[in-house]
């Protein structure tokens, strides 16, 4: 084995026992934060249950055992791929989760890959055409976009398209056209951001060397754009889009309230306003774990795309 | 330097997950398959939140409920008037204190063809109240077990003596299930796949989406006229709105007063109001230095302007209330008279109790009735007594309120009371008598009472018990006496149906 190789694996391998600290962190520390929070029983018995039945449902629970004890039992079946039963549902956490993650999955990809189509086009023309009116009013929505929160955005999208002008559903789930707004709505800031980045990015590129040099031998405009540009301007974009799609599955959570959308999002808020903590510790584990192989996923990809990392690797 | 080559891997396997989710996305879509194309009547409700699960055992929300009873049909039930009349029993009475017996319709089946008895009685009831179920329905608690007596007859044998049974198995708790058919399938299935005696039939259920009944042809009482329910949870009014006017919905249920304002005014949608039971009152504490004079606590409901406060922040969406018993209770006493609004008189009140400078009171809530607190604030100001106010998340707030530590709730508390059994005592106990962690009263005379209201089972002692404690509960005022809120609907306005005063969404009478 070479040893740039040996170097690439023990880095990955370090990269692989950090993450996997990550995510024991953020299971501790939701573990403790929710167990903070207070009692589930409160809101899973009605107002006039007495002191028997609430003792009663907490043995039931599991809760009425030393928190320690709580805490290495849920280790433990996170190491089976257990993720406890739903107190409020009473069912597998691992299949309430299972349940909505095609609806949320579906729609952050979308929505990343409206970012990528809409931001690349943005940034490119606004790179291009640097200074020009095009520019400033490119980038002038890009940063109206940016500062409006999302919440707002997708109010508007449905009092225009699915109340007045009623071309599309306002709230639901299932065909192509369910997915448009919410998508629009939860790509709307990735958008901004991810165009404002590139456009500076390509800006740089733009003006270096080898670009000068590709013009110089007589490529055309769109050529030197694709070939040069935008390949080395993609770096820093990549970076980005993989924070994005980590923010996508946040801002989620707003989305899919607005849109009726039975995603993670709306189980979240369940989960979190009943105290189910099994439900909960669920669905944090499984953003921690999208974060931390998105961050490994975008690290790699360096690797791949430019070989000066690979080197340095 | 040569341009590094972009490697197309990346771009393919995003696009490969996008595709197989968008295919993921347009089976459901098939098989789903709204029943639209079969041209069948079904009407569309939208509430705020789904069942957590279709065991009627394990249900204790509302809005799971307002599914389930019209899947299950409960002992007996609430008509339009508000009167406890026959359902699944067709006559009750007390034996004595410790036995109640439940005479039986003979001509009901379950959805799959199982015939209704006493053996479902007592196998449904006695499995509610079997530690093993970890139910969270608490209503039947002084049931000890159920005695079969003939094939359509069983006796409730109670552990302690409970005089509104009746009222109880009403709703919650009163839910008859197959026990043989349960016995088959196991709880899991059941639940997966409920069968009761109810006007709709259990269809499908896609969660967070869409839950389907349709109409039971065979059912005793007639076949309803919807040929299907459909239910879903919508908990952003804003969705709710945007759903009846795209026509994607045709009812909305159980609007808190701000969500019906922003309602009002559309066109194609009609607001309806219904007087409700729910309670909303300020329990003071009695114990505390300054409260504990019956003069301030006097002088804090002459304060208080309850029509304004209906009027200006629930949009006319309550009744003012005298005591905390509501109207439609059994025992409600009419003749107790509202405190009048008069803050000179209060002022004055306040001054005899050496409180003329005015002093500040600790005032907890759930962040839910932010405007009510705020309101009161303002009025209470007026009279020179400043609130503090702790305006808490809800699930923290209920956690107080159940909590062994009286002080977590500062010196008064707004809270609101559903008594869905329709029976005075349902409010009071939990608000009353001294052990009960709510409670902020310490009076033998008021234990007293409560426990005739808890324990009799003679209605005209209970009555008289009632009306007693009402008018004590008038002249110590350990409370503000606040309102009633109405229950607030949106539909298309093509939908005829009227809720009873508990509000639930038993649809069987919908046109």
């Amino acid at each position: 084995m070479s040893p740039s190789r040996r170097r690439l694996l023990r880095t990955a391998g370090v990269r692989l026992l950090s993450s996997l600290g990550v995510l024991w962190a953020a299971v501790t520390i939701v573990f403790v934060l929710s167990r903070a929070s207070g009692d589930p029983v409160a809101l899973l018995l009605p107002e006039d249950a007495d002191a028997t039945q609430i003792a009663q449902m907490q043995a039931t629970l599991g809760l009425d055992r030393p928190l320690i004890i709580q805490y290495l039992d849920y280790l433990g079946g996170l190491l089976r791929l257990d993720l406890g039963e739903s107190l409020l549902y009473k069912e597998p956490v691992t299949s309430l989760i299972l349940e909505r993650l095609p609806a949320t999955g579906l729609l952050a990809l979308s929505a990343l890959l409206i970012t990528v189509v809409a931001a690349f086009l943005a940034g490119s023309v606004a790179a291009l055409r640097r200074g020009s009116a095009v520019d400033r009013l490119v980038m002038g929505a890009v940063l109206v976009g940016q500062s409006t929160p999302a919440f707002w955005v997708g109010i508007l999208l449905v009092l225009l398209f699915g109340v007045q002008l009623q071309v599309l559903p306002a709230a639901g789930y299932g065909t192509l056209a369910h997915l448009v707004l919410p998508a629009v709505t939860l790509a709307i800031f990735s958008v901004a951001v991810v165009a404002r980045l590139l456009r500076s990015s390509l800006v740089e590129v733009m003006g270096q060397d080898h670009v000068r040099t590709a013009r110089a031998k007589g490529a055309g405009e769109l050529r030197v754009l694709l070939g040069h540009g935008l390949r080395n301007a993609s770096l820093p974009v990549i970076t980005v889009l993989g924070l994005e799609l980590g923010a996508l599955l946040g801002g989620a959570i707003l989305t899919e309230q607005i849109f009726n959308w039975p995603g993670i999002g709306r189980l979240t808020i369940d989960a979190i306003s009943f105290r189910d903590f099994p439900l909960v510790q669920g669905t944090v584990v499984l953003f921690a774990v999208t974060f931390v192989v998105v961050n490994l996923l975008v690290d790699l990809s360096y690797a791949v795309i430019d070989p000066r990392v690979r080197s340095e690797a | 330097m040569t341009p590094p080559h972009i490697p197309t891997r990346r771009e393919a396997l995003r696009l490969g997950v996008y595709g197989s989710a968008l295919g993921a996305v347009g089976l459901t879509a098939g098989c789903g398959s709204e029943a639209d194309a079969t041209g069948a009547r079904a009407l569309r409700i939208a509430q705020k939140s789904e069942p957590t699960g279709l065991d009627p055992h394990l249900e204790s929300g509302l809005d799971g409920m307002n599914v389930l009873i019209n899947i299950f049909d409960m002992l007996t039930e609430r008509d339009a008037e508000g009167e406890l009349v026959p359902r699944l029993a067709s006559g009750w009475e007390a034996i004595d204190e410790h036995r109640w017996r439940f005479r039986l319709r003979e001509d009901v089946v379950f959805h799959n063809g199982e015939v209704f008895d006493a053996r479902s009685v007592k196998f449904s009831i006695e499995r509610l109240i079997d530690p093993e179920t970890a139910s969270t329905i608490v209503e039947l608690r002084a049931v000890d077990h159920v005695e079969i007596i003939d094939d359509h007859t069983v006796d409730l044998v109670m552990a302690d003596p409970d005089p509104v049974i009746p009222e109880k198995v009403s709703l919650f708790g009163g839910a008859m299930l197959p026990p043989r058919h349960f016995a088959e399938v196991g709880a899991e299935r059941f639940a997966a796949q409920p069968v009761g005696t109810g006007p709709f039939r259990f269809v499908s259920w896609r969660k967070a989406q869409l839950l389907r009944l349709e109409a039971n042809e065979e059912h005793w009482n007639g076949r309803p006229a919807f040929d299907e329910l459909h239910f879903t949870a919508m908990p952003n009014p804003a969705s709710a709105l945007a759903g009846i006017q795209s026509d994607v919905i045709d009812m909305v249920s159980a609007l808190d007063p701000e969500a019906a304002l922003q309602l009002e005014g559309y066109k194609d949608v009609e607001l309806a109001k219904y007087p409700g039971i729910r309670m909303y009152f300020v329990v003071l504490d009695t114990q505390h230095e300054i409260l504990r004079d019956v003069r301030v606590r006097r002088a804090l409901n002459h304060a208080v302007d309850v029509p304004l406060l209906i009027e200006a922040v629930l949009n006319d969406s309550g009744r003012e209330a005298a005591t905390i018993v509501p109207q439609e209770a059994f025992g409600h006493d009419p003749d107790v008279p509202a405190f009048a609004r008069d803050p000179g008189e209060a002022r004055q009140l306040l001054a005899e109790a050496g409180h003329a400078d005015g002093f500040t009171l600790r005032f907890t809530s759930s962040n839910e009735d932010q405007l009510v607190c705020e309101a009161l604030a303002g009025m209470l100001g007026e009279i020179g007594v400043q609130l503090d106010l702790e305006l808490l998340e809800p699930g923290t707030f209920a956690e107080r309120l159940s909590a062994e530590d009286p002080s977590s709730l500062g010196s008064m508390y707004l809270t609101g009371s559903t008594g869905w059994t329709l029976d005075g005592g349902a409010t009071l106990q939990s608000y009353v008598r001294s052990d009960r962690k709510r409670s902020r009263i310490r009076s033998e005379r008021a234990d007293a009472m409560m426990d005739t209201i808890e324990q009799s089972i003679d209605p005209d002692v209970r009555l008289e018990a009632l009306h007693e404690m009402q008018q004590w509960l008038h002249e110590e005022a350990p409370f503000l006496f606040l309102y009633q809120a109405d229950l607030d609907f949106a539909t298309n306005g093509e939908i005829q149906w009227e809720p009873n005063v508990n509000g639930t969404l038993a649809m069987e009478t919908a046109r």
